[in-house]
């Protein structure tokens, strides 16, 4: 009987202190916010989001060999001799033309690997991290600026010029071996 | 209590039940195959393996030993930054590699925030299990603090991908060290409120004393570790007994089960090594923030391309678990040949149905909330 008394005492006294600690809670500030109306600031360097500056890439496939998961796809085409790229805010020298850039962050896992290895800087994570959607495929985020009609044009120059370097090569060579075999006659006389 | 079936009572006949794989009190998706007499629990057969991700195959696949970091975050998401801490660790063992030492305090510091995140999240959901809403509530408006720490230095709130093999990411901003002592400042009467509120009480101690009692010599033999090891009065933990890192340079206490209410190590043991285990890590983060030096490159020892050599390496590691190995072996290509992650978690699991004989229904989600499990890490 006794033991069952002092029970009960010390049920109810534990219920007594539990409500004293939620009472104290219940008049200290709340620490929720409400979300779309309310929103928390992130954090500089936040990982929410991959962007690519695309004046900025020189197409060096370093962020996709670092990645994971392979969720960036690059491919880039060799500028012909006559087109000037220019150079990227960082000084280096642009050669290829980069006529696609995805990022599929459907399979992104924000890891943050592929934005240390960029010799300019140019891909590194945004704060924006509302962007669902319905479709799978609207989350590839094509970054390459060139049109299509430009990327056949730059691809068709590009094949142009490697035939002519290659029909040069080939009259180069021919005319060696004209000369040799001339050459061979003469010794052979 | 186990439940003794007194003669008088009718046989019933056995009863198979599934308890999960979407129960919530099995902390995600594990599947108990529960045999029952009437209430009490005859055989439990845990069936594991609903998030099995294959992490020892993509480490296999990377082909750097840095691309495997990020999955290491995933196979304990509760406890990524020890994860990653004991992957880089055995990977620095292999390349013979010395860190500086404002990064080890940095990573000590880190860790210990992330044990006491983690252990948070284990109370909290005991509770929840048992019942007690309220102190799971309280656990993450202090766990939420950690995680913004964390958000601040590393840009994620979960999986940091932060320690990097011979360094870190980034350096860490100069709100890190004032932040961290102000949480430990305001983290202590928080724990005393924690004990007020949940640990002491009278209903809890009725749920969880002398329930799943797991005695020392069974959890040696099941090659128990961290608080379920201790929680059975076995003082053992690898920052003191094989210490890593820099562990050897700070002094805390180990603390033990003791059977204060009930008997050594049932589940409120298991629970209360836990809550006294988070006052030591803010011992430890205490002599570390004092410790730490203020300036040095964090990026100094990374190395640009990690060449490794023929060889072969374990490393165990304390986290909020348990003894978190990581066996690896190379040779010589630039990806791992093979790594074996020994997870505590699965192995503290595989007490479940010793503990777990002779049990009620009802206190059998007490046992599991005691193990602490995070599915993740039980499949990888």
């Amino acid at each position: 009987m006794q033991t069952q008394i002092k029970e009960g005492f010390q049920t109810f006294k534990s219920i007594f202190i539990g409500m004293g600690i939620t009472l104290r809670h219940f008049f200290q500030p709340s620490v929720t916010i409400q979300y779309p109306e309310v929103r928390d600031v992130l954090p500089a360097g936040a990982r929410s989001k991959l962007f690519v500056n695309i004046d900025d890439c020189i197409g060096c496939n370093l962020c996709a060999r670092a990645c994971p998961v392979n969720c960036i796809d690059i491919e880039t085409v060799k500028a012909t001799a006559d087109i000037d790229l220019g150079k990227t805010s960082t000084g280096n020298p642009k050669r290829l033309w980069v006529t696609q850039f995805d990022i599929d962050m459907s399979k992104c896992m924000y890891c943050d690997l592929c934005v240390h290895p960029c010799p300019t800087n140019c891909i590194y994570m945004v704060q924006e991290y509302e962007y669902s959607e319905f479709d799978r495929k609207n989350l590839i985020f094509k970054f390459s600026d060139l049109t299509p009609d430009k990327v056949i044009e730059v691809k068709e120059k590009l094949v142009k010029e490697t035939e002519e370097k290659n029909r040069e090569k080939e009259l180069a060579q021919q005319k060696k071996d004209q000369e040799k075999e001339k050459d061979a006659g003469k010794t052979g006389e | 209590m186990t439940h003794q079936i007194s003669a008088n009572v009718q046989e019933t006949r056995e009863m198979t039940i599934n308890m999960g794989p979407q129960h919530p009190s099995t902390h995600g998706v594990l599947r108990l195959e529960v045999v029952l007499n009437g209430e009490v629990v005859s055989r439990v057969h845990p069936h594991i393996g609903y998030l099995h991700r294959c992490f020892e195959k993509h480490a296999e696949a990377m082909d750097d030993y840095s691309k495997v970091i990020p999955y290491t975050d995933r196979i304990d998401y509760v406890s990524a930054m020890n994860q990653e801490h004991g992957y880089v660790i055995a990977v620095e063992k292999l390349l013979q590699l010395e860190v500086p030492e404002r990064v080890e305090y940095v990573r000590v510091i880190l860790a210990e925030l992330q044990r006491i995140a983690s252990h948070l999240l284990g109370i909290g959901t005991f509770g929840l299990d048992l019942g007690a809403f309220t102190p799971f509530l309280y656990c993450f408006i202090e766990r939420e603090k950690i995680l913004t720490i964390f958000e601040k230095i590393s840009g994620a709130r979960l999986l940091y991908n932060y320690i990097c093999v011979g360094g870190l990411m980034r350096d860490v901003p100069d709100s890190f060290k004032p932040e961290t002592a102000d949480f430990v400042k305001t983290f202590r009467p928080k724990i005393k409120e924690l004990n007020d509120l949940l640990s002491y009480n009278k209903i809890f101690i009725d749920r969880t004393a002398n329930i799943g009692i797991l005695p020392a010599e069974v959890a040696l033999n099941y090659a128990a570790s961290g608080p379920m090891l201790r929680g059975s009065g076995v003082s053992w933990d690898l920052r003191k007994n094989d210490p890593y890192s820099i562990y050897d340079r700070f002094e805390f206490d180990i603390p033990v089960g003791s059977g204060e209410v009930g008997t050594v190590g049932d589940c409120w043991d298991r629970y209360m090594v836990r809550v006294r285990e988070m006052e030591q890590s803010l011992v430890i983060i205490e002599q570390a923030l004092e410790q730490m030096p203020d300036e040095g490159n964090v990026m100094e020892a990374v190395p640009k391309r990690i060449r490794m050599k023929e060889g072969e390496v374990y490393v165990r590691t304390e986290t909020p678990r348990g003894e978190l190995g990581y066996y690896i072996i190379s040779d010589k290509s630039p990806s791992p040949f093979r790594v074996k992650v020994r997870a505590p978690s699965f192995v503290n699991l595989s007490i479940l149905p010793a503990i777990s004989r002779g049990a009620l229904l009802s206190d059998l989600v007490a046992i599991v909330g005691s193990i602490d499990i995070v599915l993740g890490e039980v499949d990888r």
